[in-house]
């Protein structure tokens, strides 16, 4: 499992001392650890905190280090419940971070009530940059501008919460612009990177290898896609995309994934409708997202149920899939205003 | 787990609803009205946070019960289906 994102204790962490404690000089910041901290953010991998402190404590860390912090959870509560709340402010899953904390007793009470993520001490922390955890591959134009991505989300929240209107009102007013455009061989990297990377829509629930989505691109038999969102707060880049089949009278999606930054902002309604219309327009009577039934991917299945797709059950008990799928007779779904497709 | 009537179901779904969406509007939502209708416009953001509040506090797993989450279509559908589970 990849780590997405490092969560930081600050008092004898991040800071080489306490913050509390240090009369008039707060406490530097240790370097080994915003050695540490850099590379991996240069790496695509983003930072958080998480410290018995109050907020100053973040924002002179912030200062000090020079690092960007995609969340801050500043307070008295459990480390384990701030840890918990910063998974949800940025639509990780819990096996996705990990945890640096120089307290055992924090260390042991974080890894009692949230024992899917990795929990390490400073001295771990150090030795963890040469991890396949913390080691992707390629590091895509998206991982590294991966930190200021965050930063722009945490922007454009703070003004979805001021919004006093729709949904769909709130991405016209930010000038959400989708793009869907068929897959190059420039491309592949990312698409790789993302097949690995997101599980709360993906409906395969497992990566596809470059050389197979290089391959892909070029066949004959099948269409892959890629998707590209921005809008006025920043640039989020390669986004998604699929792999179609397109067999006989029905085409079928074999792989659909999503980046689960890119959630609540219109683009898997998006792909659906631009699935659908292509389908239908190439002559295919229906339009099949077979999907592998996880708690992981409950997201996708409910963009699919709520795109009018119904799924019947198949797989095996092992690996039960759903397949999800939708007639393609009647009128073509209209692309969402802020879509295009080339 | 709870035991709850659909009545006192309705009414709790009707304030997770609305925090999940951060509308408030929404706390005086109809039973019948389509979730995922233009109305309402449930997603798979705010779809996730109202099974995930609705699990905490009921102790029902709809994604894991109901594969096509017809559950999902009414609050209605929804304050019957945890009933059933929790009566």
């Amino acid at each position: 499992m990849m780590v997405k994102c490092v969560i930081w204790d600050l008092d004898n962490t991040m800071l080489s001392g306490v913050y509390l404690e240090s009369g008039s000089q707060p406490p530097p910041p240790d370097p080994a650890m915003v050695a540490v901290a850099a590379e991996l953010r240069d790496r695509g991998i983003i930072h958080a905190i998480a410290s018995r402190n109050p907020p100053e404590a973040a924002q002179y860390a912030e200062k000090a280090t020079g690092l960007e912090f995609a969340a801050v959870e500043c307070g008295w509560d459990r480390k384990s419940d701030a840890v918990r709340r910063i998974v949800a402010d940025l639509a990780m899953a819990p096996d996705a971070v990990a945890f640096v904390d120089d307290d055992l007793y924090e260390r042991a009470e974080v890894s009692f009530r949230v024992p899917e993520a990795l929990v390490l001490s400073p001295e771990d922390m150090a030795d963890a940059v040469g991890w396949p955890e913390f080691s992707p591959t390629v590091v895509t134009a998206e991982a590294r501008r991966r930190g200021e991505m965050y930063a722009e989300r945490r922007l454009r929240q703070e003004e979805a919460r001021a919004f006093g209107g729709s949904r769909d009102e709130f991405l016209r007013y930010c000038g959400t612009q989708v793009s869907i455009a068929p897959a190059t061989a420039a491309d592949v990297p990312r698409l790789h990177e993302l097949s690995v990377r997101t599980h709360q829509f993906n409906s395969a629930g497992r990566g596809v290898t470059e050389p197979e989505l290089a391959m892909l691109t070029s066949s004959p038999g099948h269409r892959v896609a890629a998707v590209r969102l921005h809008d006025r707060f920043g640039d989020d880049g390669l986004v998604g995309g699929c792999v179609v089949e397109a067999v006989e009278d029905g085409w079928t999606v074999s792989l659909l994934m999503i980046s689960c930054r890119a959630m609540g902002r219109g683009v898997i309604e998006a792909l659906l409708a631009w699935l659908a219309r292509s389908a239908a327009e190439a002559g295919a009577a229906t339009l099949a997202v077979p999907c592998l039934v996880s708690p992981r991917n409950v997201p996708l299945r409910l963009a699919l149920a709520s795109s009018g797709f119904r799924a019947t059950e198949g797989g095996t008990p092992d690996q039960p899939v759903a397949v999800f799928s939708r007639a393609l007779d009647g009128p073509p779904p209209d692309l969402p205003e802020w879509a295009s497709a080339a | 787990m709870r035991r709850s009537g659909a009545a006192e179901v309705i009414a709790e779904l009707r304030e997770i609803l609305a925090e999940a969406t951060g509308r408030a509007e929404l706390a005086g939502l109809g039973e019948q009205v389509p979730l995922f209708g233009a109305g309402v416009g449930l997603d798979s953001l705010t779809g996730t946070l109202l099974l995930r509040e609705v699990h905490r506090r009921f102790g029902v797993d709809v994604a894991g019960e109901d594969l096509n989450l017809d559950a999902l279509a009414t609050l209605g559908a929804l304050a019957a289906f945890i009933a059933e589970r929790t009566g």
